[in-house]
């Protein structure tokens, strides 16, 4: 695919679309998230004793404002299933918490007691990057059922477990927020030149803006950074990263800054006027607290949600899955779901059905093997939409999701605007099974090999 | 031109929020012999007050009366410190120092679970004080008008200790406890009234940094700690004990730090830890501090 080609095709090629409407309906075939009235009754003699599923994520910290979601998200379909009688009927989810801000080190002794000492059925939760990658392959080594919520970063599958038996992730892969945003920003405004950059100073931020400058080498190759920021994690004060963005006189300010240093930096950059002066768009503003962001915010930009989820879409009726699992947390919580609770909620169901097919066909409660290999290559609906767990390196793959903030009378904070949703098949911006494991990451190499140079 | 205004004007408010922080913490160590790990907490106690506070007054408040809630998270973080010091730090004096480190990092921790136990582990923010200020124009660009305020409290804070210290009473005895507590003890000073008074006095301090930068930026966990590794870094350079230095070294970190981010991006986050090193090379006790 080398060569040039015009930038509109190839776009339409990559399947972006806009106000995109969902493909299918669910069918029948496809398990979903939510327990069914009518379950088919499980095979074989079930034991009674709970199922004890060790949750880690950041319950302290400024990361908290993501761990305590995922919890949320994951303790709302325990407490579904075991209102149902629990897995299989019989055994009740039990979770255990675990502080994932007790640091790396402590992270991986304490998997180890919950394995050994707590005797854990399964390892759920985990947000950051720099902790999958070491938990990883002692969950392999402890033969320890495990999907990490989130801690999405690339080099999981690159390079530390590169061929995964006992572990799965569940959200998009972090590579996936560069992109979307990168083809969002292509598709909206093709004309930008100059490109501001503030990104927090870790592997996130860094992944964050390799990735977005890849696409901008092939989709706008006329573009140039003008300037960078890589502000500390945490950091809540932007005042000289948003100067020296607007003094570089950028057409358009890139950033994947989150959470509360996100909120912080809006504020700072309205005062700034940094939002009048250049277009801005973000892999991840609207994401981690959807509620968090104010109505001051400005309207038309590109508010990224880490690819993966806005619990204002699917909306409505279209995708019922999405809309009881929102009015289920809302309820039980009183307030709206991220994206980490999405994933906490969706690995349990998609545990949960795999565990059910386990013993369909082996009867009786399942080997992990057996419900290892039911995981491989499933997939559910889930509030979302389809995720599907590839099997070679069990990854779960969602369709990336994108859009652009607006006000609207329902909430009290701005949402994606449900007009203009921007949709982009996963399979067209991840790196496809067997592409060689490359550097800084595989799909990094894969568009940079494989996507053309769009002319000018 | 007016970049470079803005540069230095940026440098001054991140100064003057590490002043208050850093003087504080000086301040403790210089009366009390007290390095105080908790500190950096007492500025996100003091940020979270005020926050609370008017985030908990309905929106379309009059500007004045937010402006009057803006020291209540100052004022609560002296009632914590006022708590603190007699119950939890005074058992410790008579120990080695490693005792009062670990029970002020403990502190730092409880206080930390605290506030997201209080306040949940979402930001919180007073913003509707900074927006309510809006933007004044330099040459072609825009500046936030209550960066001034920030930047005008700071002034005021070091000029105000600067005359309680060496103008008044009280800074003649805060004086005389710092350079000699047994002297200043058998003279007829009590010196736990001293201590509770400059314990109070610092967390105020902190507990202001919080409370008047809360409204620009937001109340975040995890601040505090952020904020007591900077200050630490302010005292390594300006000395510890110092309120001087703790002037100074914070105009350092902020003129440095902004530099960083300009020019240097790539090592932002090494270029103040830089700085505190060159300074223990060159001057072990700081630039004010005695050695």
């Amino acid at each position: 695919m080398a060569g040039e080609v015009n930038r509109r095709d190839f776009l339409s090629t990559l399947g972006v679309s806009v106000g995109a409407a969902l493909t299918a309906s669910a069918g029948s075939v496809i398990p979903s998230v939510g327990v069914a009235h009518a379950q088919d009754k499980p095979k074989g003699n079930i034991p009674d004793t709970p199922y004890k599923i060790g949750h880690m994520t950041f319950f302290t910290g400024p990361a908290a404002v993501l761990g305590e979601p995922m919890y949320k998200g994951q303790l709302l379909a325990a407490e579904e299933i075991n209102a149902a009688g629990g897995l299989l009927g019989k055994r009740k989810i039990e979770i255990l918490k675990a502080d994932e801000a007790a640091g790396t080190d402590a992270n991986v002794k304490e998997l180890r007691r919950l394995k050994l000492s707590e005797k854990i059925d399964f390892f759920c939760g985990i947000t950051s990057s720099g902790n999958t990658p070491a938990l990883g392959p002692v969950a392999e080594e402890l033969k320890c059922l495990t999907i990490f919520v989130d801690g999405c970063t690339d080099f999981l599958w690159d390079k530390a477990v590169p061929n995964p038996h006992y572990i799965f992730r569940i959200t998009n892969m972090q590579s996936a927020d560069g992109v979307t945003c990168a083809v969002a920003v292509a598709q909206t405004w093709p004309k930008i030149r100059k490109v501001a950059h503030i990104h927090p100073d870790y592997s996130y931020g860094r992944n964050a803006f390799d990735h977005f400058g890849i696409v901008m080498k092939k989709l706008l190759p006329h573009t140039e950074v003008v300037s960078e920021g890589w502000p500390k994690l945490g950091t809540t004060d932007f005042s000289s990263h948003i100067t020296k963005a607007i003094s570089s006189k950028p057409d358009l300010v890139v950033s994947s800054v989150w959470g509360g240093d996100y909120v912080a930096m809006y504020k700072q950059a309205l005062r700034y006027g940094m939002f009048q002066k250049a277009k801005f768009a973000s892999m991840i503003a609207f994401g981690v607290a959807p509620h968090a962001i104010g109505k001051d915010h400005p309207e038309g930009v590109i508010a990224g949600v880490h690819s993966n989820y806005h619990f204002t879409y699917p909306d409505g009726d279209r995708w019922p899955y999405n809309k009881s699992f929102v009015e289920k947390y809302h309820k039980r919580f009183n307030e709206y779901p991220n994206f980490q609770a999405e994933g906490g909620y969706t690995a349990t169901y998609i545990l949960k059905t795999a565990i059910e097919k386990a013993n369909h066909l082996t009867g009786g409660w399942p080997e992990d093997d057996a419900v290892i290999a039911m995981l491989e290559g499933q997939m559910i609906a889930g509030p979302a939409g389809y995720v599907y767990i590839r099997p070679d390196n069990h990854q779960g793959y969602k369709d990336a999701v994108t859009g652009f903030s607006k006000n609207v009378a329902d909430y009290p904070f701005p949402i994606l605007d449900p007009a203009r949703i921007i949709t982009i098949p996963i399979r067209n911006i991840t790196a496809p099974p067997g592409w060689p494991k490359g550097e800084p990451t595989s799909t990094y190499t894969w568009i940079d090999k494989t996507w053309p140079v769009a002319k000018v | 031109m007016d970049v470079l205004v803005i540069h230095l004007v940026n440098a001054l408010l991140y100064a003057s929020v590490l002043f208050l922080i850093a003087g504080g913490l000086s301040l403790i160590y210089g009366v009390m012999r007290i390095v105080n790990m908790a500190h950096g907490n007492l500025y996100a106690f003091g940020a979270y007050v005020t926050a609370w506070a008017i985030g908990s007054v309905a929106g379309g408040a009059p500007t004045v009366l937010l402006l009057v809630l803006l020291p209540v998270g100052a004022l609560a973080a002296a009632v914590l410190g006022a708590v603190l010091e007699p119950t939890l730090l005074r058992p410790f004096y008579r120990r080695a120092e490693e005792y009062q480190l670990l029970v002020t990092f403990g502190l730092l921790m409880i206080l930390e679970d605290l506030l997201r136990f209080i306040w949940g582990p979402y930001p919180l923010s007073a913003s509707e004080v900074f927006e309510n200020f809006g933007s004044l124009t330099i040459g072609d660009s825009l500046y936030p008008t209550y960066n001034f305020l920030v930047i005008g409290v700071g002034i005021v804070a070091a000029i105000f200790l600067w005359g309680v210290i060496y103008k008044t009473r009280f800074g003649v005895v805060l004086r005389a406890t710092s350079q000699n507590m047994r002297m200043a003890s058998a003279l007829g000073v009590n010196v736990n009234r001293v201590y509770i008074q400059a314990f109070t006095l610092g967390c105020f301090m902190a507990g202001l940094g919080g409370a008047i930068i809360v409204p620009g930026q937001s109340a975040v966990l995890g601040m505090g700690i952020d904020a007591v590794v900077l200050a630490f870094i302010v005292v390594v350079v300006g000395g510890l004990g110092s309120l001087e230095g703790a002037l100074v070294g914070a105009l350092i970190v902020g003129v440095v730090r902004e530099a960083g981010i300009t020019w240097f991006p790539e090592i932002e986050l090494a270029v103040l830890y830089l700085i505190a090193a060159i300074v223990l090379l060159v001057r072990p006790a700081g630039l004010f501090g005695r050695p």
